[in-house]
Parts: C-alpha cells; sequence; structure tokens
C-alpha cells in the first residue's frame, strides 16, 4: 500500500503550486482557482491524516472546508461578475481606482 | 443536547435568529429606518443577555464552544462595535444612496460570527467563524455597488481573504496531523501527553502557517498589503466597521487558540512574532506619514495598532506575565475600537458625494486637508477628532495612554525592553502624523462642509467622552479585562 | 508494485498536472477544465484512501458546483481574445523562490516524520464510514452546532450573493 508520505507531499506540492497561481496570475477568477487548489491540498492532507489516525474528525473538517468553498464561490463570482459589469476587466493589477 | 448547552451560547443563538428574522421583516418594510432600529434592538438585546453571562465558566456541544470569562467579555465587545457600525451607516447609506436592508441583516450576521470566534474551542469552529464573520464584511466592503472602488475593495478582500483562509486551514490540517485531533483540549493533552516527538515540528509549522493566515485577517506587516485600498474603498462606516471587529475578532482567535493550545511552542513562535510586531508597528506607523487621504492614513494607522496588540503575544511567552498579555491585549482592544470609531464617525461626517460626479461615483472630502478649517466651523467635532487622535498616539488625557501604558508595562515586565522601545518610539513617529491633522483642523483655513446627523454625532460625541473619562477611571474597565482571563481546559 | 500504487501515481500525476496547467494556462475555458481534472484526480485519492463518501461529495460539491460556476463566470466575463494580455504579473520571479521556499520546508518536514513512512492501519470490519458520519454531523456531543453555523454562513452568503448580482430596475 502506499504510505502516508506520498499522500502529504503531493499535498504540499500542490499547495505550493497553488499559492504560486495567486501571486503570479493578474486575473481575478485564475487567482480564485488557485486558492481552490490550494484548499483541495489542505483537504487531501485532512483525509490522508484521517486515514492515519483511523478518525472521522479529518473527513468532517473536509466536509465543513467544501461547504465554506461552496458558500466563498458564490461571494466570490458574484463580485467578479458585478465588477466586469462596470468595467469589463478583471485584472487584479489593473485596479486603478485604488492606487497609492 | 441539553437546555445548558443551549444556554452557555444564548447571545449568539438570539444574534442568528434575529438577523434570520430582520432578512424576512425586511422584506415588508418600506421605511429602512425600522430596519435599522430592529437591528439595533437586537444587537442591544445580545450585549445584554452577554453581559448576563459574565462569571460563567463552562463548555457546551461536547467541547465544541467554551464559554468563560474571555468569551463573554468579547462577546459584550462585538455587539457594542456592531451597534456603532449601525448608528454610523444608518445617515451615510441614505445620502449615499445605498440604503438598502440587507446592510443590517449582513452586519449582524457578521457580528454573530465574531462572538462564535469568542467562544471557539475547536478549530472547526475557529474557522467556521473566521469564515462567518468574514464572507458578510466581503459583501459590505462591496455594497456601495455599482460603486467600482467599493465593488475592486470587496473583490481584493475577498481574494485575500480566501488565501488567507487556505493557509489557516492548511495550519489546521498540520495541527491535526500532528496530534490527531482538532479540539483544543485534545491539542493541549496531546502535547502535554509529550508523545509528539518529532512530530511536535509539524505542529509548530502548522502553528506557524495559523499565524500567518489570521496575520492576513488582522493586518500585520508582511501581510497588510490589502489594508490600505480595502479601507479606502470601502463604504465608510464599513471600514469602521471591519476596522474594530474584523480586527478583534481576528485576535480573539489568536488569543484563544495560542493561550489555551500553543503554550508550549512559545519558544519557537515568540521570535517570529517579536519580529511581526516590530515590522508591523514600524512599517505601519511610516508609511502613514506619506498619506495624505484620511482613510488611507488611518487604514495605516489600523496596521500599526496590530502591531502593538501583537506586543501583547511577545509578553505572553513568558509565563509570568501571562495572565497580564491577555488582559492587555484586550484593554487595548477597548481602547483601539473606542478611539478608531471616533475617528471614523468624523470622517463619515466630512464625507461627501461629489455633486458633479454623478450618482455613480467616488465620494470626496476625503483628503486630510479637506479638515481645513473645521475648528472654526464646527468647535465640537474637532475637539472629538482631537481627542481621539491623541488617543491614537497614546496621549493624555485620553485611553490610548492608559492602554499603551499597560501593554507597554507587561512587554517591559516580561524581559522585552527592545521592544517596548520600538512600540515607544514609534508612537512618537506617529505623533506626526496624527498631530497633523489636529494642525490642519485649527490652523489652516478652509470652510468644510459636514453632515450633521443625530445618529452619527451621538457616535463620535459618545466615543470622546468615553475616551476621555474613562482614562481618569480605568479601573473598572481594567478589572474586568484581568477578569476576563481563558479558562484552562 | 501494486494495483493502488499505479493508481495513486497516475492520480498524482494527474493533479499536479492539471495544476500546473491551471496556473498557466492563457485561456481561461481551458484553466476551468485543467481544474476540474484536478479535483477529479483528488476524488480519485479519496477513494484509493477509503473515503468513499469524501470521494463522493469531491465530485457533487467540488466539480458539479463549484467548478461549473467557474465555467459560468468564466462565460459571463469573456473578452475579446485578441485583448489578452500577459497573463503574468512582474512580481513572478519573486513568487517563485517563495513556492520553492515553501515546498522545500514542507517537503523536508514531512520527510522527516517518523510515523509517516507507515501505511495506514486497515480500517475496522463491520463500520459503516457513512452512517458514522452522519450520526457525527447531527450529534449534539460532536458536530451539530459546526452543522448548523455552517447553514447559516450558507444562508448568509446566498443572500449577499443575491444582493451583488442583483440588476436595479431603473
Amino acid at each position: 500500500m502506499i504510505p502516508l508520505t506520498y499522500y502529504l507531499v503531493l499535498s504540499a506540492i500542490l499547495f505550493t503550486m497553488g499559492a504560486l497561481g495567486v501571486l503570479i496570475r493578474r486575473n481575478a477568477l485564475v487567482i480564485f482557482m488557485s486558492v481552490e487548489l490550494m484548499l483541495n491540498a489542505a483537504n487531501l492532507a485532512f483525509v490522508a491524516f484521517a486515514r492515519q489516525y483511523n478518525a472521522f474528525s479529518g473527513q468532517l473538517f473536509v466536509f465543513f472546508v467544501m461547504t465554506v468553498a461552496a458558500a466563498e464561490v458564490a461571494v466570490g463570482l458574484a463580485l467578479i461578475v458585478a465588477i466586469f459589469r462596470v468595467k469589463h476587466n478583471i485584472d487584479v493589477d489593473q485596479m486603478s481606482s485604488l492606487k497609492g | 443536547m441539553t437546555p445548558s448547552d443551549l444556554l452557555s451560547i444564548l447571545p449568539l443563538l438570539v444574534l442568528v435568529v434575529w438577523a434570520c428574522a430582520l432578512l424576512l421583516v425586511d422584506l415588508w418594510l418600506k421605511r429602512k429606518g425600522v430596519t435599522a432600529f430592529l437591528a439595533a434592538l437586537g444587537l442591544a438585546l445580545t450585549a445584554g443577555l452577554a453581559l448576563a453571562q459574565a462569571g460563567e465558566e463552562t463548555t457546551a456541544f461536547g467541547g465544541m464552544v467554551a464559554l468563560d470569562g474571555f468569551a463573554s467579555f468579547l462577546n459584550v465587545l462585538f455587539p457594542l462595535s456592531g451597534l456603532l457600525g449601525i448608528a454610523v451607516a444608518y445617515g451615510y447609506l441614505k445620502r449615499m444612496n445605498i440604503e438598502r436592508g440587507e446592510y443590517y441583516s449582513l452586519l449582524l450576521f457578521s457580528t454573530a460570527g465574531m462572538m462564535l470566534m469568542a467562544h471557539a474551542a475547536d478549530l472547526v469552529v475557529v474557522f467556521l467563524a473566521l469564515e462567518f464573520l468574514s464572507l458578510p464584511l466581503y459583501v459590505l466592503a462591496a455594497f456601495a455597488r455599482p460603486r467600482l472602488d467599493s465593488e475592486e475593495a470587496g473583490l481584493k478582500y475577498f481574494l485575500l481573504g480566501a488565501f488567507a483562509s487556505a493557509f489557516v486551514i492548511y495550519g489546521i490540517a498540520l495541527i491535526y496531523g500532528a496530534t490527531g485531533t482538532t479540539s483544543l483540549s485534545g491539542i493541549v493533552a496531546a502535547i502535554e501527553a509529550g508523545s509528539l516527538g518529532t512530530s511536535g515540528l509539524l505542529l509548530t509549522i502548522g502553528a506557524a502557517l495559523f499565524l500567518v493566515g489570521f496575520g492576513f485577517k488582522v493586518a500585520a506587516v508582511p501581510f497588510h498589503m490589502w489594508t490600505p485600498d480595502v479601507y479606502h474603498g470601502a463604504p465608510t462606516p464599513v471600514t469602521a466597521f471591519m476596522a474594530v471587529g474584523a480586527k478583534a475578532a481576528g485576535f480573539a482567535a489568536l488569543l484563544r487558540v495560542f493561550v489555551t493550545a500553543f503554550p508550549a511552542l512559545d519558544a519557537d513562535l515568540t521570535p517570529v512574532v517579536w519580529v511581526l510586531a516590530a515590522l508591523t508597528m514600524f512599517v505601519g506607523n511610516v508609511v502613514a506619514i506619506a498619506q495624505t487621504n484620511i482613510k488611507r492614513m488611518l487604514a495605516y494607522s489600523s496596521i500599526a495598532h496590530a502591531g502593538y496588540i501583537l506586543m501583547a503575544f511577545v509578553a505572553f511567552g513568558n509565563p509570568a506575565t501571562r495572565a497580564d498579555a491577555v488582559a492587555s491585549a484586550l484593554f487595548y482592544l477597548v481602547t483601539y475600537a473606542l478611539t478608531s470609531y471616533g475617528a471614523w464617525a468624523a470622517v463619515i461626517a466630512l464625507e461627501k458625494q461629489d455633486p458633479s460626479a454623478g450618482s455613480g461615483q467616488a465620494a470626496s472630502g476625503l483628503e486630510i486637508n479637506d479638515f481645513a478649517g473645521l475648528g472654526r466651523r464646527r468647535p465640537a467635532l474637532a475637539a472629538a477628532m482631537t481627542v481621539f487622535m491623541l488617543s491614537l498616539t497614546g496621549m493624555p488625557p485620553t485611553l490610548g495612554l492608559v492602554g499603551k501604558f499597560y501593554l507597554f508595562r507587561t512587554v517591559i515586565e516580561a524581559g522585552q525592553v527592545w521592544l517596548a522601545v520600538i512600540g515607544v518610539l514609534t508612537s512618537l513617529i506617529s505623533a506626526y502624523y496624527y498631530l497633523r491633522v489636529v494642525v490642519v483642523m485649527y490652523m489652516r483655513e478652509g470652510a468644510p462642509e459636514t453632515t450633521r446627523e443625530p445618529w452619527l454625532d451621538f457616535t463620535w460625541a459618545v466615543s470622546a467622552l468615553a475616551t476621555v473619562i474613562l482614562s481618569f477611571l480605568p479601573m473598572a474597565l481594567f478589572a474586568w479585562a484581568s477578569a476576563a482571563g481563558v479558562m484552562g481546559f | 508494485m501494486t494495483g493502488a500504487q499505479i493508481l495513486f501515481l497516475v492520480c498524482a500525476g494527474l493533479i499536479l498536472g492539471s495544476a500546473v496547467m491551471v496556473v498557466t494556462a492563457r485561456n481561461l475555458m481551458h484553466a476551468a477544465f485543467w481544474l476540474i481534472a484536478a479535483l477529479f484526480g483528488v476524488a480519485v485519492v479519496y477513494a484509493i484512501l477509503q473515503a468513499g463518501f469524501m470521494a463522493m461529495i469531491q465530485v457533487v460539491i467540488y466539480i458539479g458546483a463549484i467548478a461549473i460556476m467557474f465555467i459560468f463566470a468564466d462565460m459571463l466575463t469573456r473578452r475579446d481574445v485578441r485583448e489578452s494580455r500577459a497573463q503574468i504579473g512582474r512580481n513572478w520571479p519573486v513568487a517563485v523562490l517563495l513556492g520553492l521556499l515553501i515546498l522545500a520546508g514542507l517537503t523536508a518536514l514531512i520527510l522527516a516524520q517518523p510515523g509517516v513512512g507507515r501505511v495506514a492501519p486497515a480500517l475496522p470490519s463491520g463500520l459503516d464510514p457513512v452512517a458514522a458520519l452522519g450520526k457525527a454531523l447531527v450529534s449534539p456531543d460532536a458536530y451539530v452546532l459546526p452543522f448548523e453555523v455552517a447553514s447559516v454562513l450558507l444562508l448568509s452568503a446566498l443572500v449577499g450573493a443575491v444582493y451583488l448580482a442583483f440588476l436595479k430596475k431603473q
């Protein structure tokens, strides 16, 4: 079978990639997708640890993370679409109305 | 579920039910003033119930939430800050043409999230409370839609908030991996059992990621980049609520988690927090000097104050000053909440919609130079603003001095003299930009247009009076904060 | 190498490859589809970890709801393709350096764990994980409070999203 280490390394790489995506991309949607990758990395670690401990608490946490992710998506995409309606652009480094 | 479980979180339950009911009732209310009144009534009721809980100590729902002095102290503070959030918003929303009932329901939901945070005794609840208080705030920051600066503030706050949450969750995952549990008491037990071995490192890194995530939430340097933009773009009453409530809730989570679960990690984390606190005080105060916009200046000021509160965590590393560290942080939070609300109320009084720009445009009256002549035009308001600026600097005769004195003394008693020196020096730097506002108000000619609204005037007047009067009688507040210890598990 | 190990490696490759594509894709729609691939890979890994229920809700919630919402948002925020500029911000070298540091730290940390080389113990027989999860969620001594909080949280998010998306009729 597969040792826990493998899952954790996979999760660490996925988390790093998500963080990189947030830091280097300019499009708000892609940044948000990268955040989802980070959340999935954390969930993966939770489920792997839960398997190791043979306990459900880790899986339950994942359940709540998914619920919250769904709520976040609703609010976040509403914001992104609302901004696009006004200025037809969702690049975060072009948000010039707030500079200084 | 026993009745005592429900009773222990009664104020929170009342607030949540009230918020849901308000959503429905608002549909039939033509006059949004009634909605505002009902929301304020709910918050006042909640604060009263929380006050009645003082002195109780228990856990409920199988250890998910705790009721102790810490929770009941903050559970009075949060509804009161919500009340002020309504008082400053009532006239503003009307004036800016964004009067909608959702403002009040969302504000109530966010306050409920903050209260849940104060209760949290399990990392699941910490996480859910964090999201519960943040999600309505993202929407509130964008509340002045379709005004672009407000929408962009909402989006920036949202993206940074989601990013920070991801760090918090990954941190919790590592903590769970090290200890096998998410309950704070379970984590304490695992640490004390000493069976962690090298998993202790996993726990430390988990705690560090947790700290990074909440560093974003409380706007500590170097995780502060979003703050000036978001505080600037959001409607000013929301900014005030965010600056006070969200920051206090972030610190509530950090205090709760550090106090109960991580005392064993102090040796590893104290130097990190030391650097964070020093950097935050320094950067916040120095960059604030360069600001010409009052909202941005107050945003950097709020960053700087996050640094002062972080000092308490360094003092926490020394077992001798542990109790004082929590009490001084809570005391400072109250000081900051009162003063900062007053200052934001004064900003709101000067803010106006540009008549030439149409309804979709940003507001004006927010430059520091717009305060010129306020001393002559509105003597009372100018005097109140002077009090707030003195209090934010930490000068007599204001509560800010007492708060800083208590904090610095605790830090020095903990043996961190250099950090206290940095605190004092940065306070001196801050005097420059705070007093500049006072100079502009009294020394420069100008004819600022101000708004007179009963509730707004009430807010700054009460805040100013309380800031001065409490500075002469700080003992009651002091005793209350000292009693608000976090219960051990 | 057993079947499970091969499956795991394939999934890990799928997840990481898709993640790279999400982060680097120029076309937003492609990024959304690569996100779905990555999410699906994670679902299979849950299944390998014998967390069947998690695998299922990963597909239903993450792919069925969240990723689909992303696709809708993509379509609602589409611009002229020719207009698309560089997708990467100026500060990418710093970000990459930072990312490599995080990664090195986390990996070193994980590899230093003594227990993690172990293979997980077998699940006790006769246990119905879905029933246990369900009971924990509504048990007053376990997760009923977080469960209720999650529902109120969804309500507030819903109200907020409706407020933001609502067009004033004028």
